[in-house]
C-alpha cells in the first residue's frame, strides 16, 4: 500500500509541473474582480467618508495630506469549488501509445484547474474527501497528495458540498443516463452549480475498428461478439450522440454546463473552456 | 513424373469434404478492450454476412493438405527416355579404361540412372567393367542383385589409366535379359565377340558421348617445348589450357591450345623461360582429369648437364676468354658445371667441354672412358693445339701441324667465310649469318677419312668436325672460342649451334640398354601420380618406349629417382578411331537419362512451409500480432539495410589501388594480390585497409588512394587524359608503383622473359610521365626499413633492381613517387577465397613469399607514413652523437 502511494507520489511532481504549465498558459488569458472588496490586493486609496471605521484609515498615507485616506482592497470573493474525477477501471483505457489515458488526461484537467483556482483565492475541496479544503499555495500539492485515494464511481452523496458552491465533475460519463442524472440532480439540489467534462478516446468517437470483433469490458460487463465492426459503426456513433445529447439535456436542465474533451486535443482548450465557464458563473 | 505409391493419391477425392469443413469454422475473433461497450451491446449491423474463412486462406490450407497427400504418394521426378525391357538380370556394362576418365562422373552418374530405373523396376542387375583391374585380369561380372545393393559398388568404380581389354571382357557376358551399356566411344582391336556378345545377351541400351578420347604427348621443338594432342575428330571446336607443372604441383604457365572442328590433332608451343623449362614436372590439360591428358617429362626432356673444363688463366676474361663465351652460349639452355675434369666426371654429364689446346695425360685416359660410353667431347682448337705435336687420341681425326691465317696484313687471302651445313649435319638448317667469318683455323689432314665434316668453310675446309668414339662422340671446332680466330662466338649462330649440340648429347647417364627400370610413380586415371598399382612390374630402359600400358606396366615415371623414364599413354602406339555401336541397340547419349529425383520430401516440406504461413495469418487474423510488431519491424528494416548495402565512397576508407589494364587476367591478379596484402597488412599492423579499388587513370579519381599498383602489359598505351592524371597523383603525394611482371629483368633466376615487351610497353608510357631520376633500391632506404628491415624485395620473381627516386625531394616529404620493378608482386601476393596462394613463386619457397609480404608492408607504411621510419637510417649517427 505504501510503496503503491510512493509510487503514485512519485508521478506525481511531472503532473503537477504539467498542470502548472496549463494553469499558466491559461491565466495569462484571466484577469481579476476590478471591484473593490476584501481581499489581500491593494485596490485604490479613497478619501475617509463618514461609516468608515477608523481603523481602515491608512495612516501612512493620511500623514502626507490634511485628508484622511481610506485604502481600498480588491475584491476577491473566495468561492468554494468542489472537484471530482472518475477513477473508474474505464478511465484506464487509451486505444493508442501516442495517446494518454484518459485518467491521467482527466487528472491533469483536475490538477490544472486547481492551480488556477489557488492562484485566483478560490477554496477547493474533493468531492468525496471529508471536508478537507485546499486554498493558497498549498492547494496544487494538497490535491495531488489526495487524489490517488479519491473519486471511485459517481458521488454518492452531495456531502460536504456547501451551497451555492461550484461542482466540476470530470469523466468518460459512459454509465446509463439515469444514474447520471441521479448524481447531478443531487448536486443541483444543494444547491450547487457546475459543470461536465466529458473525456473521451479518440476510438471511442470513431470506433476505428475492422471485422470480427470480441469486445471486451473494462468493468466486468459481458463481451460482445461483433461480426463486422464497419456495419455498426454508425449505429455506436448514434448512440454516443444521444448519450452526449442526454446529458447536455439534463446539465441544462440542472444549470450545469458541459465541456466533451478528446484526448487527442490539447489540454489548454479544453480547460480555458471551462475557466471560462466557472468565471462566468462566479462573476454571475 | 511418376508416382511410387499412386494409390496415396485417392485420398484427394477426401479435399472437398475439408474445404467444407475448413469453411464451416470461422477464424476465431480478434479481442479488443473497449470502455464503451454498453453503447455496443445491442447494435444491429447495418448488413448481416456470416463469419467465414477468407478465400486465400482456405486456398493456402487446401494446397498444404494437397501438397501432404502427393508427398505421401511419393512422387518421383523422372525424364528421357529409357526403358526396361526383356526379362532376366540386367547386365550394366560400363567401359572403365583410360579414356573414361576426363568425364567419367558422368558416365557413373548415366549407370546411376540406370540403377535408378532398375530398382523402381525391381530388376535384379550385375555390373561389368570392361579395363583389366588393378591386379591385372578383367574382373568377372558380379553376381545378380538388388540395384540398391550394387550402387556401393558402382561409387566406388575407379578410371583406370590403362586401355579397356573388351576381348576378355566377352567372355564375361553371361546369362539372358537387358544390357545396358556406357561404352567410352574408343575402338580397340578385339571390339566384335564382346559386341555380339552384348547382342546376345538381351536388348541392348548403350550411352555413347562424353568427351572424345584425347592423347597429351610433348615433342621437342629446337627452342621451345610443343604440347601435341591427339584426339578422336569431334565436331565442335574446342579451346583448351595446357598447364605446365612442377614436380610438386605449381603451375607455372598456361597456355591455349585451340583445337578445330573435326581436327584429329592439336599443338600448343609452351613458351617458357628455359631456365624455368627444367623444372617442368608434367604438361596437362586443364579441365579433363585422365591419364590420356597428362604428359610427363622426364630426364630426356631436361636441360644437359655440361662440364666446362677451363684451361689456362685468363679464360673467364670477360670479351676475351674462352669461357666467357661458351658460358653465354650454354647457360641459357643448359646446366653448365665448372672444375676439373675428375671432379666432373665423378656426376652424370652430358656433354663435356674443353677448351684449352691438348688434355693432360691422365685426365685424357678418363676422358676417353667417359666419352666410349656415350659422352660428348666437344673441344676447340687454340695455339696449343695447333703446336702439339703428337697425335691427340681424343680428336676425330688427325690434323695437319700448324694453324693455317686467312686474311690480314701479311695475307693476299681473305677472311672465310660459312658454307651451308651439309644435309647429315646436326646443324643442319641454321642460318648462317653473312658476317660470320674465319680468320685463323686448324686443318684437319685431308689424308684421314674418319671425321665427318659437319660444318665447312666456303672453301671446303673442315670448321667442325667430329667422330664417333665407342658409344660417344668427340667434336672439335676448328677455331677457338673465343673471337680471337673467328667472330662465330660473337654470333648467335654460335649460341644455336652449342644448343644443338647439346641436345645431341642424349647420354644423361651411361645408358645401359638391359637394365631393368621399376615404377616408381604410376598415373591413376584421374591423371594423378600415386604409388604403383600392386600388378605393376619393371620394364626394361630399351623396351621402355615401346611398352603398351597396361595394369603390369601403368603410365608413370620408371626407375630410380635420378634416372626416371616416363611411360606416357601419349606416346604409345594406341590407334584413337571411333568405336561402332552395338548392332541394333537403343543409342543414348550420356545425359539422356537424368537421375531420378524424389519429390516426396520437398511437397511435404513445401506443405510445412505453407502451414507455417497460415499460423502466422491466422495470428495476424486474430490481432495477436500487433505486439509483435515492433519486432518485425525492425526485421524488415534490417533486412532492407542488409539489401541495399550500397557502394560507399572511397573517401571513407583506406583502399590499395591499381590501375585496370583491360587485360581480364592481369586485373584480376592485380585485385587479388592487393586483397591478400591487404589482409596481410590488417593483420599485422595497425593499418586498417578495405578492400581494393580498380581505377582507371583520368577517369577515377585517384587522390582517395595511396599507393597505386600498375601493372605493365605488353600492349599498354597511354592515353593523354591518363598521363596527366597519373602526373598529378604523383605531384601530389601519391605512389605509383610499376610493376613489369618479370618482363625488363634480365637477371638470372628473376622472371626473364614471362612477359616479353613490357620493357618497350613501360618506355612508350613512361615518355609522358614524369618520373624522376631513379636510383637502385637499397636496404638503406626508408623502403626497406618503413616496417621490416629488408634486405632484398622479391615477388612471384626474384632478383631484379628495384629503382626508386633518386634524389631526396623534402617537399614530397622525401618519399619516392615511383616505385619501378619487375617482380610481379600482385602474383606473390595473390591468394584465392581459402588463403592459398594463386602463383608459384620461382625461384620458389615459402620464404619469398613471406618476403613478398613483408615487402608489401613496407610499400602500404610507405605509403600512409611517408619517410616517418627515415630517422631509423640516422639511427647509428644519432647514437653515436649520444655516445659523444
Amino acid at each position: 500500500m505504501r510503496h503503491q502511494a510512493e509510487a503514485l507520489a512519485a508521478k506525481l511532481p511531472p503532473l503537477m509541473v504539467a498542470a502548472d504549465q496549463v494553469a499558466a498558459t491559461v491565466a495569462q488569458g484571466v484577469h481579476g474582480r476590478r471591484r473593490i472588496g476584501t481581499g489581500d490586493s491593494f485596490w485604490q486609496f479613497r478619501p475617509f467618508v463618514t461609516g468608515d471605521a477608523a481603523a481602515r484609515i491608512d495612516w501612512r498615507q493620511s500623514a502626507k495630506s490634511d485628508r484622511a485616506y481610506v485604502r481600498d482592497m480588491e475584491w476577491e470573493a473566495a468561492q468554494t469549488v468542489c472537484l471530482w474525477r472518475d477513477a473508474s477501471p474505464s478511465m484506464a483505457w487509451r486505444s493508442g501509445r501516442s495517446l494518454p489515458e484518459k485518467r491521467q488526461r482527466a487528472e491533469l484537467l483536475l490538477l490544472a484547474l486547481t492551480s488556477l483556482l489557488a492562484r485566483a483565492g478560490e477554496q477547493i475541496r474533493l468531492l468525496g474527501v471529508d471536508g478537507r479544503v485546499f486554498c493558497g499555495r498549498s492547494a496544487l500539492d494538497g490535491v495531488a497528495r489526495a487524489l490517488p485515494g479519491h473519486g471511485d464511481g459517481l458521488p454518492g452523496r452531495a456531502v460536504g458540498v456547501p451551497r451555492h458552491a461550484s461542482v466540476v465533475l470530470i469523466g468518460d460519463f459512459l454509465s446509463p443516463l439515469a444514474e447520471l442524472r441521479a448524481c447531478v440532480s443531487r448536486l443541483a439540489a444543494v444547491p450547487a452549480s457546475g459543470h461536465l467534462v466529458m473525456v473521451l478516446d479518440p476510438a471511442e468517437v470513431a470506433l476505428p475498428y475492422d471485422g470480427r470483433v470480441r469486445f471486451r469490458g473494462l468493468e466486468g460487463e459481458a463481451e460482445a461478439i461483433v461480426p463486422r465492426v464497419e456495419g455498426v459503426r454508425q449505429a455506436y456513433g448514434a448512440a454516443l450522440v444521444a448519450q452526449q445529447a442526454g446529458l447536455a439535456a439534463m446539465c441544462a436542465a440542472a444549470g450545469f454546463g458541459l465541456i466533451v474533451h478528446h484526448t487527442d486535443h490539447r489540454p489548454e482548450t479544453a480547460l480555458m473552456a471551462l475557466w471560462t465557464a466557472l468565471d462566468a458563473g462566479r462573476a454571475r | 513424373m511418376i508416382f511410387a505409391t499412386p494409390w496415396v493419391l485417392t485420398a484427394l477425392v477426401a479435399l472437398p469434404l475439408l474445404w467444407w469443413l475448413l469453411r464451416a469454422t470461422p477464424p476465431a475473433p480478434r479481442a479488443q478492450d473497449f470502455p464503451a461497450i454498453r453503447l455496443l451491446a445491442g447494435l444491429q449491423p447495418a448488413e448481416e454476412t456470416p463469419a467465414r474463412t477468407p478465400w486465400w486462406l482456405l486456398a493456402l490450407r487446401m494446397a498444404a493438405a494437397a501438397l501432404v497427400i502427393v508427398g505421401l504418394a511419393r512422387p518421383v521426378l523422372t525424364s528421357g527416355q529409357m526403358a526396361v525391357a526383356g526379362g532376366g538380370a540386367a547386365l550394366l556394362a560400363v567401359d572403365d579404361g583410360w579414356s573414361s576418365g576426363p568425364d567419367f562422373a558422368a558416365r557413373l552418374a548415366a549407370a546411376g540412372a540406370v540403377l535408378d530405373r532398375l530398382e523402381r523396376a525391381g530388376r535384379p542387375v550385375s555390373l561389368l567393367t570392361t579395363a583389366p583391374g588393378l591386379d591385372g585380369g578383367v574382373a568377372p561380372a558380379t553376381a545378380p542383385m538388388p540395384a540398391g545393393e550394387l550402387r556401393p559398388v558402382l561409387a566406388a568404380l575407379q578410371p583406370k589409366s590403362w586401355p579397356t581389354d573388351r576381348g576378355r571382357a566377352a567372355s564375361r557376358v553371361m546369362g539372358h535379359g537387358p544390357v545396358f551399356y556406357v561404352s567410352d566411344g574408343l575402338a580397340t582391336g578385339r571390339d566384335a565377340p564382346f559386341v555380339r556378345a552384348l547382342a546376345a545377351r538381351g536388348r541392348v541400351t548403350e550411352f555413347s558421348g562424353g568427351l572424345p578420347a584425347r592423347l597429351l604427348r610433348t615433342a621437342s621443338a629446337p627452342e621451345q617445348l610443343l604440347a601435341k594432342l591427339r584426339q578422336i575428330p569431334s565436331a565442335v571446336a574446342r579451346t583448351e589450357f595446357v598447364l605446365a607443372e612442377t614436380n610438386d604441383g605449381r603451375v607455372l604457365s598456361r597456355t591455349p591450345m585451340l583445337s578445330p572442328a573435326g581436327a584429329a590433332e592439336a599443338e600448343a608451343v609452351v613458351a617458357l623461360p628455359p631456365e624455368l623449362r627444367n623444372q617442368l614436372g608434367a604438361l596437362r590439360l586443364s579441365g579433363a582429369p585422365g591419364a590420356g591428358s597428362v604428359a610427363l617429362l622426364d630426364e630426356a626432356a631436361r636441360r644437359r648437364p655440361v662440364g666446362l673444363v677451363g684451361g689456362g688463366t685468363g679464360a673467364d676474361t670477360p670479351l676475351l676468354g674462352d669461357l666467357f663465351y661458351l658460358d653465354r652460349a650454354l647457360a641459357p639452355t643448359t646446366e653448365l658445371r665448372r672444375g676439373d675434369v675428375a671432379s666432373l666426371l665423378k656426376r652424370q654429364l652430358s656433354m663435356l667441354v674443353v677448351t684449352a689446346g691438348t688434355l693432360p695425360a691422365g685426365e685424357a685416359v678418363a676422358v676417353g672412358d667417359w666419352v666410349k660410353h656415350g659422352g660428348l667431347l666437344l673441344r676447340f682448337a687454340g695455339p696449343g693445339l695447333a703446336a702439339g705435336e703428337d697425335a691427340d687420341p681424343l680428336l676425330p681425326g688427325r690434323l695437319l701441324p700448324g694453324d693455317r691465317q686467312l686474311g690480314g696484313a701479311m695475307s693476299w687471302s681473305q677472311p672465310a667465310h660459312l658454307a651451308p651445313f651439309p644435309d647429315g649435319s646436326p646443324f643442319a638448317g641454321l642460318r648462317i649469318p653473312a658476317e660470320v667469318s674465319v680468320n685463323r683455323q686448324v686443318l684437319a689432314d685431308p689424308s684421314d677419312p674418319t671425321p665427318q665434316t659437319w660444318a665447312r668453310l666456303t672453301d671446303g675446309t673442315p670448321l667442325v668436325t667430329a667422330a664417333r668414339v665407342g658409344s660417344g662422340e668427340v667434336v672439335l671446332f676448328h677455331v677457338t672460342a673465343n673471337a680471337d680466330w673467328s667472330n662465330l662466338p660473337l654470333s648467335g649462330l654460335f649460341v644455336d649451334m652449342l644448343g644443338r649440340l647439346a641436345r645431341r648429347s642424349a647420354g644423361v647417364a651411361v645408358v645401359d640398354d638391359g637394365r631393368m627400370l621399376a615404377p616408381a610413380l604410376s598415373l591413376d586415371g584421374s591423371g594423378v601420380l600415386g604409388t604403383p598399382p600392386p600388378a605393376a612390374r619393371p620394364v626394361s630402359a630399351r623396351d621402355l618406349a615401346d611398352t603398351m600400358p597396361s595394369p603390369l606396366h601403368p603410365p608413370g615415371l620408371y626407375g630410380p629417382e635420378r634416372d626416371r623414364h616416363a611411360l606416357n599413354l601419349g606416346s604409345a602406339a594406341i590407334p584413337l578411331t571411333a568405336m561402332a555401336s552395338v548392332p541394333g541397340a537403343d543409342l543414348l547419349p550420356l545425359d539422356a537419362a537424368p537421375r531420378e529425383r524424389p519429390l516426396g520430401p520437398w511437397a511435404v516440406a513445401l506443405a510445412v512451409a505453407l502451414l507455417c504461413v497460415d499460423m502466422v495469418l491466422t495470428l495476424g487474423l486474430r490481432g495477436l500480432l500487433a505486439r509483435w510488431r515492433p519486432g518485425v519491424a525492425a526485421l524488415l528494416i534490417a533486412a532492407c539495410v542488409a539489401g541495399g548495402a550500397r557502394a560507399e565512397s572511397p573517401a571513407l576508407a583506406t583502399h590499395l589501388a591499381y590501375v585496370v589494364t583491360g587485360d581480364a587476367q592481369v586485373d584480376a591478379t592485380s585485385r587479388a594480390g592487393l586483397a591478400g596484402l591487404s589482409d596481410y597488412v590488417n593483420g599485422r599492423t595497425a593499418a586498417v585497409l578495405a578492400d581494393p579499388a580498380g581505377v582507371v587513370p583520368g577517369r577515377d579519381d585517384l587522390s582517395y588512394y595511396p599507393l597505386l599498383y600498375y601493372p605493365v602489359t605488353s600492349d599498354a598505351q597511354a592515353t593523354p587524359a591518363m598521363v596527366s592524371a597519373l602526373n598529378g597523383y604523383m605531384h601530389d603525394g601519391g605512389i605509383v608503383v610499376i610493376d613489369l611482371r618479370g618482363g625488363g629483368s634480365e637477371a638470372a633466376g628473376s622472371g626473364a622473359g614471362m612477359a616479353p615487351d613490357t620493357g618497350a610497353a613501360l618506355r612508350r608510357i613512361g615518355q609522358g610521365l614524369a618520373i624522376p631520376r631513379l636510383a637502385p633500391l637499397t636496404s638503406a632506404h626508408v623502403l626497406a626499413r618503413a616496417f621490416y628491415l629488408l634486405q632484398d624485395f622479391p615477388g612471384r620473381f626474384d632478383g631484379d633492381t628495384v629503382w626508386v627516386q633518386q634524389d631526396q625531394d623534402r617537399s614530397n616529404d622525401s618519399v619516392s613517387p615511383v616505385i619501378v620493378g619487375s617482380n610481379d608482386w600482385a602474383a606473390a601476393w595473390a591468394e584465392d577465397e581459402d588463403g592459398r596462394p594463386l602463383y608459384a613463386t620461382i625461384p620458389g619457397g615459402a620464404r619469398q613469399r613471406t618476403l613478398a609480404f613483408r615487402f608489401g608492408v613496407n610499400l602500404v607504411m610507405y605509403a600512409l607514413t611517408g619517410n616517418y621510419k627515415g630517422d631509423q637510417v640516422h639511427v647509428p649517427a644519432i647514437l653515436e652523437r649520444l655516445g659523444q
